[in-house]
């Protein structure tokens, strides 16, 4: 994304003239655009603050990390810390869970804002569109502990709404909370309402892009709706699509912490535990830094691997990719 | 461009220096400011001495009076007690919910206070280690010399807690609870009249009292609550918790958690498994929060339920409000086949204060502090809080008037239990001797509780082991993920009664003999093992 921000004079036209004539022409570029390099320093430290000095810290995967001692005076261990995280019996277990969750989220998270946004993009009647609009996003802004209060109270099987609209099919009260079986749909259930409404501004912002003569001349030839969507809307959602695709690949293992924890009790463990919540419970709260640090460093590759994949993928089958 | 790259290189390495080195700025910064600042709030006129400043570090403890308050060093009971002990105190407050990543932060980022507080043992999880890591100031010395009657007070199994057994330094002072039996069994005596049933005894007569309070309407004769916190009742009376402190020795001559009774845990296992089925206990109690278990009583919704005793005059005044004919009385805990029963023991030590080595030059004056805490000037303080304000003294006796509103109950709370430090958290003899709840509280504790629970062996530090698995490891109160999980499953019939001998092979095969091996050896060996 980032590199689509930048001036295109700076950026675009200058590549040539570097290789031809050396380092000094590109400074001579850099002082001749000083002002927009000035205006992107505080960015550049933003990110050398917050996110690439934080990175360091994950030497102390490969360390026994000591609190007192810190990273210089901590013992090294080598490869110990992630020995015994895939020696752990219920690694695969956990692994399974974590991907799995990836996979629905991506399957019903990621392709419902799409069709909201189209749907959304159909309604002609300007205020009954905001009014759901704005009804669609406001969960977002709810935490997550308010979110599960919420959940908790509709799937009790004693007083929720539910139970009593299945029990006027004659069927008997449901503990979806206490059932492995049910857990994973009540998790991404509850995320997608949260955050579908949030999740379609990007798509409907880009569908306010669409020249409108497209589907004028779409008319004229005779298209109806159904084939102006298919031939116009999507292609030209194509590309955000992509975009918003890759980057949610990157985030595959990171299903999120508080979500699950929320949701999580004894009766469902077993399908609801996620690497997230494994490194909160095995790491942080037995104070086991460097164990922790080691399944997130885990996490983080595959991350990356997915990413470098699908966006090679993504450059030879669309033509769209991230860099 | 190399000019460039040098440039971009000296950036890079003032940033990372500057990142470096903030972490311990704001450690020794903080120390440096307090020592030497006089404070302006007392004319050191008729004072000789200048007042003591130091920072500590306080739990919330969910004290609403406290988590509302704007600026805790404000309030003018804070005021009153630096004023009585000549000092200046820079309470730095720490969220109850997020009190071990707090504590962890606070370490790692070596901005630590001058005095720490801690929850229990020198070597809880939220003290990370600093013990052993040399960041509190042995205390056996300025004890001896400023702290006598913080010797006298305090009994002999608190300060153990708060000793290193290797080297026999004293780390903290401790706030102690001199009866350990805290929880009880609370029943709706209006209730038990109505459907015509004595108190019950033992767990037969409970399920029956219970089954004739679903037949005459009650919701939830047996108020449950996830992960059998507070709802342990059952466990206790066959002696089978299996918490942190709840390992015990076995004809084998193995020390293991108490849930490998396999008998008695099957036995209470099935009992809860009765309720389950009989509608005893709510359907849904494995996601019922702390929240709803309370509005589920004070509600009147619930018969019989297990709570902390010291609660019966808030719990009980809130139940009537919402049902008038309420009534509600603490009964001895239902006994299984050894005769007894009761809930877990608590550890001797609620809280602990702990003296950061950087503040040596003031530590003398802390203790003295500290020390004050055990007078018959704080007790008045601390139950009552200020004179003219708060209580009047007619004839040489103070006269206090109980409250009963929200609010003066939180200032209570606050007073009696958060703010007055080093005390016997029991209960509050003062203001509980006033009302006649707090009558019948005191007498439960004295004639009643003090009989009943179970203890057993725990290990401070804890088992080596048990850090290693979290899936093996209790908690205080509550059994091992892996045990609860399979013991909830099969309450709720998705497994069979004799799945458990399969869990606990499961626990042994998954680190639980290591758990065990260590346990036998650290109890034989005496090595900082309780009983």
């Amino acid at each position: 994304m980032a590199s689509k921000l930048e001036p295109r004079g700076a950026g675009a036209a200058p590549s040539p003239r570097i290789r031809a004539g050396g380092g000094h022409v590109l400074l001579g570029y850099m002082w001749k655009y000083k002002a927009l390099y000035f205006i992107s320093l505080p960015g550049l430290f933003y990110f050398l603050l917050f996110k690439y000095v934080p990175l360091m810290g994950s030497v102390i995967a490969f360390q026994d990390f000591n609190l007192f001692t810190g990273i210089t005076g901590s013992k090294w261990v080598g490869l110990k810390h992630f020995e015994r995280m895939f020696s752990h019996y219920d690694f695969i277990n956990i692994l399974k869970n974590t991907l799995l969750l990836g996979i629905y989220d991506i399957l019903f998270a990621f392709t419902a804002p799409i069709i909201l946004a189209l749907l959304l993009n159909e309604v002609r009647l300007m205020l009954y569109k905001k009014i759901i609009q704005t009804i669609m996003y406001a969960p977002h802004f709810l935490s997550w502990v308010i979110v599960s209060g919420i959940f908790v109270g509709i799937l009790s099987p004693e007083s929720g709404v539910l139970n009593v609209v299945l029990g006027w099919f004659g069927i008997d009260p449901i503990y979806f909370l206490g059932d492995d079986s049910y857990i994973r749909s009540v998790l991404v259930g509850s995320g997608l309402w949260r955050d579908v409404g949030w999740g379609t501004i990007i798509y409907l912002a880009a569908l306010a892009g669409i020249n409108p003569d497209l589907y004028e001349a779409a008319e004229i030839d005779g298209a109806g709706r159904w084939k102006q969507t298919l031939s116009i809307t999507i292609p030209a959602l194509l590309p955000v699509i992509t975009i918003l695709f890759l980057l949610k690949i990157g985030d595959f293992l990171d299903y999120g912490f508080e979500r699950v924890f929320v949701f999580q009790n004894p009766l469902n463990i077993r399908n609801s535990e996620i690497l997230d919540t494994y490194i909160y419970k095995a790491g942080l709260k037995q104070l086991q830094f460097s164990y922790a640090t080691a399944i997130g460093v885990f996490k983080s590759v595959v991350g990356l691997f997915l990413l470098l994949i699908a966006n090679t993928l993504s450059k030879k089958a669309t033509g769209e990719s991230l860099y | 461009m190399t000019k460039f790259m040098t440039r971009a290189g000296i950036l890079l390495t003032t940033f990372a220096m500057l990142v470096a080195c903030s972490g311990n700025n704001g450690g020794s910064s903080n120390t440096g400011t307090t020592t030497e600042k006089p404070s302006s709030t007392n004319a050191g006129v008729e004072k000789p001495k200048e007042p003591v400043k130091f920072s500590i570090s306080m739990r919330t403890l969910n004290v609403a009076y406290v988590e509302k308050h704007p600026n805790i060093n404000d309030d003018k009971y804070v005021k009153k007690l630096e004023e009585m002990t000549n000092a200046d105190l820079d309470i730095r407050l720490i969220p109850h919910n997020e009190y071990q990543d707090k504590m962890v932060q606070m370490f790692a980022t070596n901005d630590i206070p001058d005095v720490v507080q801690g929850s229990g043992g020198i070597s809880g999880p939220e003290l990370a280690g600093a013990v052993e890591n040399g960041v509190f100031l042995p205390l056996n010395d300025l004890l001896k010399e400023h702290g006598q009657d913080l010797l006298n007070f305090i009994p002999q199994e608190a300060w153990d807690r708060m000793t290193d057994s290797k080297s026999g330094n004293i780390y903290g002072i401790p706030e102690v609870l001199s009866n350990p039996s805290r929880r009880a069994t609370w029943i709706r005596t209006d209730l038990l009249k109505k459907v015509g049933k004595e108190i019950p005894t033992t767990v037969e007569e409970t399920l029956d009292v219970l089954r004739a309070f679903k037949a005459a309407g009650v919701e939830q004769p047996f108020a449950g609550r996830q992960n059998f916190k507070y709802a342990d009742t059952f466990f206790g009376s066959y002696d089978v918790f299996g918490y942190l402190n709840q390992f015990k020795l076995f004809p084998d001559g193995q020390v293991k958690p108490s849930f490998f009774d396999t008998e008695n845990m099957k036995k209470a296992i099935e009992t809860y498994k009765t309720m389950y089925d009989e509608g005893l206990i709510s359907k849904e109690f494995a996601t019922i929060e702390s929240t709803d278990f309370r509005s589920n009583v004070t509600s009147g919704k619930a018969g019989m339920w297990s709570m902390n005793a010291n609660e019966l005059p808030i719990w009980g005044a809130q139940l009537k409000n919402n049902v008038p004919d309420a009534e509600v009385a603490l009964i001895p805990s239902p006994v299984g086949t050894d005769g007894k029963g009761g809930y877990a023991h608590y550890n001797p030590v609620t809280r602990s204060f702990y003296i950061n080595a950087a503040a040596k030059d003031k530590a003398a004056d802390i203790v003295k502090f500290f020390n004050w805490m055990v007078s018959e000037q704080a007790e008045l303080f601390f139950s009552f809080g200020i004179e003219g304000d708060d209580y009047k003294v007619e004839g040489g006796e103070a006269k206090f008037e109980v409250p009963t509103d929200t609010e003066g109950t939180d200032k209570l709370r606050y007073l009696n239990g958060w703010l007055w430090m080093i005390q016997d958290t029991t209960y509050n003899k003062r203001v509980s001797s006033l009302s006649e709840s707090g009558k019948q509280m005191i007498d439960a504790f004295d004639n009643m509780l003090s009989k009943e629970g179970r203890s057993a062996i725990e290990f401070d530090p804890r088992l080596e082991a048990l850090v290693q698995n979290p899936d093996l490891n209790p908690k205080s109160d509550e059994m091992p993920p892996l045990i609860l999980e399979q013991v909830l499953r099969i309450v709720y019939g998705k497994d069979s009664i004799d799945s458990y001998d399969k869990v606990l092979e499961e626990y042994l095969s998954k680190g639980g003999a290591d758990i065990i091996k260590e346990a036998t050896e650290r109890y034989n060996n005496k090595e900082n093992a309780f009983e």
